[in-house]
Formats: C-alpha cells, sequence, structure tokens
C-alpha cells in the first residue's frame, strides 16, 4: 500500500488516501480526531477505480476489467497498488496518479468534479515522463509528491519493486521533474536516485526489492532526505570448505532436487485423481483424499529436505531476505 | 486546497524552505542508507512491505514515520527529537475512530 496524507475532501484537516493491493484506490475520512475505516474512491459513474486487475470482494476472486481503457492508447491491463492524489492541471480540485505494479507505468484520473464533489474521469490515461510514458524499471512499488529542486513546482517521487523473492535484479528510487510552465504538471524523464539494486552483498547493506520511497528533512539542514522501507537480500560469507565439504555439498544439492521432484510428482498424482471431474466439490474431494493418501511420503519427503538444509547451512549458510526502513541522508552540495 | 507539500515538510521549515535558493536541476545525491530503529526494534523490519510516510501524528512539530504494508494496516513510531540520523520510539498500530484497527479493506 502506499499511504498518503492529504485534504482529500476540501474540509480543510488531513485525509489518508492509499492504493492497496486489491488494486484501487481508498479514503479514510478524517473526523474529530481520528480517521473513519477506508472506503473506495469511485468514479463518476460511481464504480471503483482500478487498472486492468483487482480483486473482487463479492466474488472474493482476482478478476480483469477493459472499463478504464481509453481509445487510442495501449490496454491500461495492470494492477494498482499505489495511488496519489494530486492537483495535475492546477484546476484547484484533485485529480489520482495510479502506479502499476505489473509495469512500470503510471495513469492519470482527472477529476472532473469539484474539490469538495470529486468525479474521476471513466478511463486510465497514460502519464508522460519526457516525450514518453513513464516507465520505471523494476515496476512501480509507489508514488510521492516532492518539489526535489524547490522551483516551487511538485515533481513526482517514484521507487520500485524489483524481483522481491529471488535473486534477480531489484528496485531503485526514481525522480521526474515537474517542468511544466503553466497549470498543468509536465514531467521530465526519470531521473535515478537510488540505482537498480543487483543484489549479491554478503550483509544487508540496502532495500534490494519492493522499495516504498518517502521523502522529507529529516535532519533540518533544509533539503530533501530520503526514506525507503524494503527487502534486503544478502547472503552471508561461508567458511572455505575442503574437498570433502565441497563434495558433500554436491550431494546434498542433488538430493534435495530429487526430493523436490519427487514431490512434483506427487503434486502430479494428486491432480490427476479429480482431472476431468466436472463438479468442483467432487473434484476437491477427490484431490483430497488423494493428497491425504500420500501423507507417509509426503512426511519423509518434508523430514529429509529439512535435515538437507540444516546440514547444508553449516556449510554454505543460506540467502537472507528480510525488511527494514532505511534513512538516506541528502549530501547534494548547495548551490548559493 | 491544502498544499500537499504541507506533510513533507512537517518540522515547520515551510519558510526556511522557502528562504534557500534553488538547487539545480541535477538529481540529489545521497549518504549510503542507514537502517532506522523504532525503539529497541528496526523500524518496519519484518513488515509485509513497509510503506513509510511523513506525518506529525502527535502534533509535536516532529514529522513522525507511519508505516503501511501489503495488508494495508498502518504504525506509526513517533520521532524522538535529536541531531544525526533520526531516532523514532517503539511502534504502535493505528487506530480508526471506531476504537479498531484502521483497515484498508485488501485481498
Amino acid at each position: 500500500m502506499s499511504p498518503q496524507f492529504v485534504d482529500f475532501d476540501a474540509d480543510g484537516d488531513l485525509d489518508l488516501v492509499a492504493g492497496t493491493f486489491d488494486g484501487s484506490p481508498h479514503l479514510a475520512r478524517r473526523e474529530g480526531n481520528g480517521w473513519r475505516q477506508p472506503e473506495q474512491i469511485l468514479d463518476a459513474e460511481g464504480v471503483r477505480i482500478t487498472l486492468g486487475e483487482f480483486w473482487d470482494h463479492d466474488a472474493k476472486k482476482w478478476s480483469k476489467t477493459t472499463r478504464g481503457d481509453v481509445p487510442g492508447e495501449p490496454p491500461a491491463t495492470g494492477h494498482a497498488t499505489s495511488a496519489i492524489a494530486f492537483d495535475d492541471d492546477g484546476d484547484g480540485d484533485l485529480d489520482l496518479l495510479l502506479g502499476d505494479h505489473k509495469s512500470g507505468h503510471v495513469y492519470r484520473r482527472e477529476n472532473r468534479g469539484t474539490a469538495a464533489a470529486p468525479k474521476f474521469a471513466l478511463g486510465n490515461q497514460r502519464v508522460l515522463g519526457g516525450d514518453a510514458p513513464i516507465d520505471v524499471p523494476g515496476t512501480v512499488a509507489t508514488l510521492r509528491l516532492v518539489d526535489f529542486d524547490r522551483d516551487g513546482r511538485v515533481d513526482l517521487l517514484l521507487s520500485s519493486m524489483g524481483d522481491a523473492y529471488s535473486d534477480k535484479a531489484g528496485g531503485g528510487v526514481f525522480w521526474c521533474r515537474n517542468v511544466g510552465e503553466g497549470k498543468q504538471a509536465r514531467f521530465g524523464p526519470l531521473q535515478t536516485l537510488v540505482p537498480i539494486s543487483t543484489k549479491g552483498a554478503e550483509a544487508a547493506n540496502r532495500p534490494d526489492s519492493g522499495l516504498y520511497a518517502e521523502a522529507g528533512d529529516a535532519d533540518g539542514d533544509g533539503d530533501l532526505d530520503l526514506f525507503v522501507g524494503g527487502y534486503s537480500h544478502w547472503q552471508p560469507e561461508g567458511k572455505v570448505l575442503n574437498e570433502a565439504e565441497q563434495q558433500r555439498v554436491q550431494a546434498i544439492q542433488k538430493e534435495t532436487a530429487d526430493l523436490q521432484q519427487e514431490l512434483q510428482r506427487l503434486n502430479t498424482e494428486a491432480q490427476k485423481a479429480s482431472a476431468g471431474v466436472a463438479d468442483e466439490a467432487e473434484a476437491g474431494k477427490r484431490y483430497t483424499e488423494a493428497y491425504k493418501a500420500q501423507k507417509k511420503e509426503r512426511d519423509q519427503n518434508r523430514e529429509r529436505m529439512q535435515k538437507l538444509t540444516e546440514e547444508l547451512g553449516t556449510l554454505v549458510p543460506a540467502a537472507q531476505r528480510r525488511s527494514f526502513v532505511w534513512f538516506y541522508e541528502n549530501t547534494t552540495p548547495r548551490t548559493r | 486546497m491544502r498544499s500537499p507539500l504541507v506533510a513533507p515538510f512537517a518540522f515547520g521549515l515551510i519558510a526556511v524552505a522557502a528562504q534557500l535558493p534553488a538547487q539545480t536541476a541535477t538529481a540529489p545525491t545521497f549518504a549510503p542508507p542507514v537502517k532506522l530503529m523504532a525503539g529497541a526494534k528496526g523500524l518496519g523490519e519484518n513488515r509485509l512491505f513497509p510503506s513509510p510516510v511523513l506525518h506529525d501524528m502527535n502534533g509535536d512539530g516532529l514529522a513522525d514515520l507511519v508505516v503501511g504494508d501489503l495488508r494495508g494496516r498502518l504504525t506509526v513510531a513517533l520521532r524522538q527529537r535529536g541531531t544525526g540520523v533520526p531516532t523514532f520510539a517503539a511502534e504502535t498500530k493505528v487506530l480508526a475512530n471506531d476504537g479498531a484497527e484502521l483497515d484498508f479493506a485488501n485481498w
């Protein structure tokens, strides 16, 4: 999710706007000394705002829609997990920008109503960075509004997901300067603030994937520092292995691969038990029965795998992955 | 409409920032990152995709860190006074008006 404190309904206090993993922007209105439970932000026809994919809360499943596609533009097939309210066209009301978790694109929903009574456009319009649509490497994790260059115009801060689960390239933090001259925001090309992580460190030394960035002056020196949530991936340094130990590592890896293959075989077998059964309940029952019948083999497989993993850990330390929030102090020299 | 710039400048630095000369259009540079602490624990440590945002939650003039996560729940770590790398008190859950945890409906 991507929380933003903003006066969404123009009543003089700060509400909370957030894109969430269900694929829609939400609003928690400020009321008295706190916030009401969130509601979905709806378009001008009262339908929840999404890109192409969303979690259907009624049907309890992931669904797709082409409702927000705009004629003449490629379909917005993605999944909006971040959103910020922003007066993009300078008309005094808040429009919405949506970040796509499945691509590097950012989409705009124009507010054609008023600040107090928004009416959001039905279509997802791509936001440009320079002459081409913004395309954040590693897909969009979150969007923030900051005036990094202090020219009085709000710029766009973007951070990216990258591969959060294995050793492929991670995410970074980027900036699109607002180069508009009139009321309408116009963003320049993407510039890198924190480069994409290539991972491979021996200790947690930065957020490598799932980067969620925020900017603010934390140390009171007048410039904007970064706060970045994300996962660190690291591989602790191991000991030098002798020949026998190296051979043992290879043997463990071979046996682990065999056990994984065996597990795959069991899965396929269990699925076969329900193949071709049209009735969903009956198919589920047959699958469960077949799965339960494999209990002994699965238990043996799991126990052996656990022992091998433990033994491997004594020879080659396991890769680590953990989330933290990091502080990046702004060290840009002042120009006076 | 209230300016969206208010929240990032919650240190009361709006006036200060306004007096500073404009920086160049080149991208800012940053020191190597430092892991933040909240009380005795890592801030946001082990949360699912922690997503920090600055906001003065207790009205003491310091921007606190509110941290959202994949499940749509929020915590707040109150900023403590001091210089250098910012320090924060232990995280607590952000509640809604109904007394329950503020819950951004999720899948």
